[in-house]
Formats: C-alpha cells, structure tokens, sequence
C-alpha cells in the first residue's frame, strides 16, 4: 500500500492525523499538509483531498481533531493514511479517548488539538481548512520524543 | 505545531528579509502549491507583500547555531543575514536564497488570506533545487528555547523524567504548589506571542527596521610596515600624539612643529623627532613629511586644513573637525580638490568597547535597545585658549559632546532631534557652558541621555549605558570588556532572589552576579591607537579612512543643533542626514 503524499510531497514535513466524528461515524486520516496559521486568534490548517472521506465529514460537522504524532508511530500513520475510512472502520484499533465537545484525541501523541473551522478556502485539489484552535492536551510521557516527519515514512 | 524548521527570504524594499519558520508546508498535490504565514511584525511580510515572491529554504540539522543565532537577533535589526553569517545569492528568478540549505523552494504568491497576527500566502513553485548530501532537516524543537549548554545530558534527563513518569509528578506537585492558570488556549497563546490588530499598529508605527543607524564600527586597519614621514602640530595634546605615533608606527620618521621654539625643541628631543619646525609653512613644505597630524586650538583647524591640503599632504586632525559648520565644509572641500586624505581623529569611533557592544546589540542581547545614557562627566578646569568660547567653540558640549554624539550614532543611530539644559556655572573662568544635558530621541523609538559636565565629580560610573528590553550593557571609559546585565539573570541571583527573609538575601545579592563581563581582545582600550593605525593605513594604502570627515561635520552638526536648543530652550529638529 502506498500513499501519494509519500512520493510526491515536496517538503519533508511533520505528520499528524485528523479525526472527526459526525454523529455516530468517526474516522481518522494520516496528514502531512497542516501547520500553524496564527497565534491571535490562535489557529491552525490543515489541507484536506476534496475526494476523501474526512474532507466530507469536516464540512458536515465544521470540527475535527488534529493530532500531532511521535517519531515511533510510524506504522500508525501508514495504516490511516493508506486507505478509505468509507471502507473500514480506521478508528477501532485507536486508543482514542473524548476530548471536549465530542472531540477524539489520541493517547500516546504529542499533542491532540480540538479545532473548529473558521474558513474553508479551495487550493487546487485540496480544501484548506482555517480553524480556530480550542484545547490542547500535551503528553509528558512522550515529550522527549520528536515529531513524526514524512521521511520517516518512507524508510518503513 | 511547528516542525521542519527553515528560513523564508525574500527582497525588501532595502534588503534581504530573512525569517525563521518552522511553519511552511505543502498544501496540495495538483498543483503543487505550499502555505506559509509569515509574522506580520518583521519585514519579511511586506517583503513577500511587495514582490510577491519567495524562497523557503529548508536548513539542515547541522545549521542548528546558525539559525539560532539568526532567530536571537534584533527582530528590527537591518542585514540579518551579515549579521549571523549567513550568505544569501539571488536567483534568476530575481528571489533571494540561503546557501547551505538542504533543499529551496522559489515560491510565486497566488492568494493571501488575512488570518489575524500572520498573513497566510498560498504560492506555486517555480523551482526547487535539492543538495546532494543526505542529512537531517533541523527541528524547530532543536533551536527553540534559545543557546543551550549540554545538549546531550540535558536530553538525557528528559527522557529519564518522561519515560518514568517523573516529569508528571513534577508537573502535579508543581502545579499544587501554584495551581495553574484555567486552561484557555487562545487567551496563553495571545499573552505568550500573539497581538491584535491594534499592537500589530503600535509596533509598525516605529517600522519593523530600525533605519536610524548609519554608521558601523571600524575594520581592524593593516599595520603600516612602510615609513612614513608624519609631522605632528601643536605642542601641548600633540606631545600626546607623538607617544601614540611612537606606539603605533615605530617605523615612522616623526617630526613635531610649534610656534615656541623652546617648546618645541624640548618636545622633539624628548620624543626622538627626526627634526622640528616653527610654523606649519614649514612643515608642509618639507619633502620628508607626507602626512600631518594637528592638535591646534579648534578655531585654527579651518586654516591648518586648508594649508596642508594645498601643499598635497595627509591630515588627521584633532576633534571636532571645526567650530563651525562653514569651516567644516571648506576643510572638506579643499582635501577633496587637492585629492588628499583628511581625517578627524575621533577615538570614540575606534574604541573596541563601542564595536563590542554594536555587536552584542546586533545579536539581540539586550533585545530592542531603547535607552542610551552617556556620562562625561569629571571636575576638569581648562584654561588659555579652552577657556575661550570663540576659539573653542562653545564649553563641554562642544569638547567632549562631539566624542557621545559619536557613542550615540554608532550604538543606537542618527538623533531626529535634540533637547537642551544645564545646571548652575561653576566655572566662572571659562566663557564656555561647563556642564550641560541633553534628551535626543528618534522616531524609530529609542531615546539618548547625555550628561556632559566639567563641573561635577563623576564617581565609579559607566560612561555609556544602553538599556534594553532584553539586558543592559555598560561600557566604562579606558577599560578592555564591557558588562552585559541580561534580563534573564544568571543561576546564581536567579536562587539568592528566592532567600528570605529579605535582609538575608540583601546581605547575599551582589551587583556582580547579575552581570556578564566580556574581555575585548585589544590590549588598547582607548581607540587612540587604532585611529592613528587607521590614518597611517589609509595614507599608506592611499584609500579614504574607514571614518572620513563628512561623519565629524555631521557630529559637529548635531552639536550646533543642541546649542540651539540650549539657548532657545525648545526642541530642535537635526538635519536629516542622507543615506
């Protein structure tokens, strides 16, 4: 299985995942097109395929979590980022827990951050989601880890 | 949030806008587009705004001082890349780049959106170029948080305390100890480093460079191993020059001229001088001497100037250049017909306490430098001709305000314009102002403080202070380091200023232990000897000195702009000087 992201990125970057629950459906995609948008508001986006399963989910419920992963969860990543939520149940291995407002965080990450889109601005075949950062849980276990990057990835 | 860390650059309206980001990323695959936010409140924002063009230069693991070097230095500090060392080249795509990085992205800007403090640009690439080596790209986690000692152990511990659980439990009694602040992320992330649209106005109204600054510190001058003639003129400072000349260049043939001849007899004997002359007329005719250099009342400065540019010789003459700005211009216009070097010996330019602290200013230790405070101050009484306002030009403010004027351009940048008042006379013997002060400010936001008196004891003061937000740095007349204060003080006050009960921690607590003292590398602390080295050079080399005398007209000029603000008791605007 493979990934377009893996062979056609053109900057080494961090990976995290984006989850999203919609009532009673969940799922959990691995992203590499997301960073920092601002500090006031304090902010963040993430880039979604407009053909995926998320980004069909982040425009019917207007949040998501993003997860940033640790530099050991690299088959974590490959396994969300390699096929479709619309076929399987990508989040019943995960060891998720509630965030707030119905959000899902991730144990064992960097960081899980609950988001709420703000703006949805179309570039080329994503969708750029701008959305306002509402919590943020760190874990200390990992804290001495580094970021998961795409290079990483592609040694797997 | 942030990762990959690399340097976005791109061409100011005056420079090259370098910008530490760990924020970039790729934002679609077809077409291949990237977003990047640079931060509203440095110059690469209205860089990429203007030419709508971009690198992002990914740096590699290895470039880790480098970049932090880059990201602790002055945000409003102009050619940051000179600064850190970094090279920048320009592409055929007319956008400037780093060389080093592991891979640049020449970006075109497609779209921006407004998002608050940061501007988020959508771009194309136009080229990418890869090196060729195979490294790690640097983490931002690796250069935050500032210079670190013991990398290694320090990753060492953490990993310990995260791995057991200890840094939780830390965490949680610390935490019961002085209970947290509710969670509210948007509230800590604004206080810690966001701004509204109203701070963002505040600080663009003081320009995101800091302009103000025309005037760096000196090259170190190459040693004069030729043999040059020099005649010094004047018998009382110049006995002074003659040890300098001795000091610097004991090659050169030294000849003394005055008017006494008892006088200047005496000097040239106790100085080996190769021969003496009475009258400057001979001293400029006389084959043996190419250069000269003057100590004559100032008032005389104009006429020994022109004589020696008409005979075809070299000047270095005593501070200030002249007691007029008229005079100053006809000094300058006759060195530049007759081709000749003439140079205004100003030691404040060539003090290694001064470059050292330009440079720490530079590097960001004291962060914005808001307040320069000079002190020159000393019970001195002159006499004979310094007595005289008309020959001298003035008092205090004219003798030594030149040299603080000088401190003050070179350390924080061109006043805009200038306050005056003084204190009683004390001196009733001199015609001249012995003491007096003086309030310049900028619009780029500092100000400048200079006490100048002959009139009251000076005590164990530094003569110049420059105040920041980040530390302060004190400099103190003929001494080889400067103190830096830093804001962030050392481990040692950092713990006395937990002991009580506070008469114990009074008792405890040094001023000293707050302070970093840095040695300069130059034995001479004064300047003198480098400035004669640099005159002696820029003869010898036949090139113009590394401070010609248009800087000592436009001291001169700030000086005669406080002396109208002293009389007329008002604010007086200084001439701009031109770029």
């Amino acid at each position: 299985m493979t990934s377009p992201y893996l062979n056609s990125a053109l900057i080494d970057s961090i990976v995290g995942l984006v989850l999203v629950k919609a009532g009673d459906r969940s799922n959990v995609m691995t992203v590499s097109f997301f960073s920092e948008v601002a500090h006031h508001p304090t902010s963040l986006w993430v880039s979604i395929a407009k053909s995926t399963y998320t980004h069909s989910l982040i425009e019917e419920t207007g949040k998501f979590s993003l997860v940033v992963l640790n530099q050991t969860q690299g088959k974590l990543a490959l396994a969300c980022g390699t096929s479709s939520g619309r076929d399987r149940d990508k989040c019943a291995g995960l060891d998720l827990y509630p965030g707030p407002e119905g959000h899902l965080f991730l144990n064992g990450a960097l960081a899980s951050t609950a988001c709420s889109v703000r703006q949805a601005v179309p570039v080329g075949d994503h969708t750029l989601f701008i959305a306002d950062i509402l919590h943020a849980d760190m874990e200390s276990r990992k804290s001495h880890l580094r970021q998961l990057l795409l290079s990483d990835l592609q040694k797997i | 949030m942030q990762g990959i860390c690399g340097i976005l650059s791109s061409q100011g309206e005056d420079e090259t806008a370098l910008f530490v980001s760990a924020t970039f990323a790729q934002v679609s695959l077809t077409p291949p587009l990237v977003v990047i936010n640079p931060n509203r409140t440095y110059s690469i924002e209205p860089a990429i705004s203007r030419t709508g063009r971009f690198a992002i230069n990914v740096m590699p693991a290895s470039s880790q001082e480098q970049i932090i070097r880059l990201m602790a230095a002055r945000r409003r500090q102009p050619n940051r890349a000179d600064v850190v060392g970094l090279v920048v080249s320009e592409s055929e795509h007319r956008i400037p780049f780093v060389a080093g990085a592991l891979q640049t992205l020449f970006c075109e800007v497609e779209s921006s959106i407004d998002a608050g403090d940061r501007k988020l640009y959508v771009a194309r690439i136009l080229e990418t170029r890869t090196a060729a080596r195979v490294e790690l790209p640097l983490l931002f986690s690796a250069v935050s948080g500032g210079p670190r000692r013991y990398v290694a152990l320090q990753r060492g511990v953490r990993t310990v305390l995260a791995r057991s659980g200890a840094l939780d439990i830390l965490k949680k009694s610390y935490h019961r100890l002085r209970p947290p602040a509710p969670p509210d992320i948007a509230l800590n992330t604004y206080e810690e480093a966001g701004a509204t649209e109203s701070e963002i106005a505040t600080i663009e109204s003081y320009g995101l460079l800091d302009q103000s600054r025309r005037l760096s510190p000196p090259p170190k001058a190459r040693p004069v191993t030729r043999s040059l003639g020099v005649c010094v003129v004047g018998t009382g400072w110049g006995s002074f020059h003659c040890n300098l000349l001795r000091q610097v260049n004991p090659a050169a043939k030294l000849f003394v001229c005055g008017r006494n001849p008892d006088k200047t007899a005496r000097l040239a004997k106790s100085v080996k001088a190769e021969d003496f002359f009475l009258g400057l007329d001979q001293a400029v005719a006389d084959p043996r001497v190419q250069a000269l250099i003057v100590a004559l009342p100032h008032d005389l400065h104009r006429t020994a100037a022109e004589q020696i540019a008409a005979a075809g010789k070299h000047a270095l003459i005593e501070k200030p250049i002249a007691t007029s700005l008229a005079d100053a211009d006809a000094m300058i216009l006759a060195a530049k017909r007759a081709g000749t070097i003439l140079m205004i010996a100003e030691d404040m330019h060539f003090r290694p306490a001064v470059t050292e602290a330009v440079k720490r200013i530079f590097a960001g230790e004291i962060g914005e430098p808001l307040y320069f405070f000079g002190h020159a101050a000393g019970v001195r009484r002159p006499r004979g001709w310094a007595a005289q306002a008309e020959r001298m030009g003035g008092g205090v403010l004219m003798d030594m305000g030149v040299h603080y004027v000088r401190g003050l351009r070179l350390l924080m940048g061109e006043p805009e314009s200038v306050l005056a008042s003084r204190a009683m006379q004390i001196d009733t013997k001199i015609s001249g102002e012995d003491n007096v002060q003086l309030i310049f400010s900028n619009s780029v936001g500092w100000e400048g403080h200079l006490i100048l008196s002959w009139a009251s004891a000076r005590g164990h003061l530094p003569d110049i202070v420059i105040a920041g937000d980040k530390g302060t740095i004190h400099l103190w007349p003929g001494t080889s380091y400067i103190d830096l204060y830093p804001q962030d003080p050392p481990l040692i006050p950092r713990l006395l200023s937990m002991v009580r009960p506070y008469w114990l921690q009074e008792k405890l607590m040094r001023p000293q232990f707050g302070r970093v003292r840095i040695s300069l590398p130059e034995k001479e602390a004064s300047g003198y000897q480098a400035e004669v080295r640099e005159f002696l050079a820029a003869v010898a080399e036949d090139r113009e000195p590394a401070s010609p005398a248009e800087d000592a007209r436009r001291d001169l000029e700030i000086v005669l702009s406080a002396y109208e603000a002293l009389a007329n008791q008002r604010r007086v605007q200084v001439v701009q000087v031109k770029s």
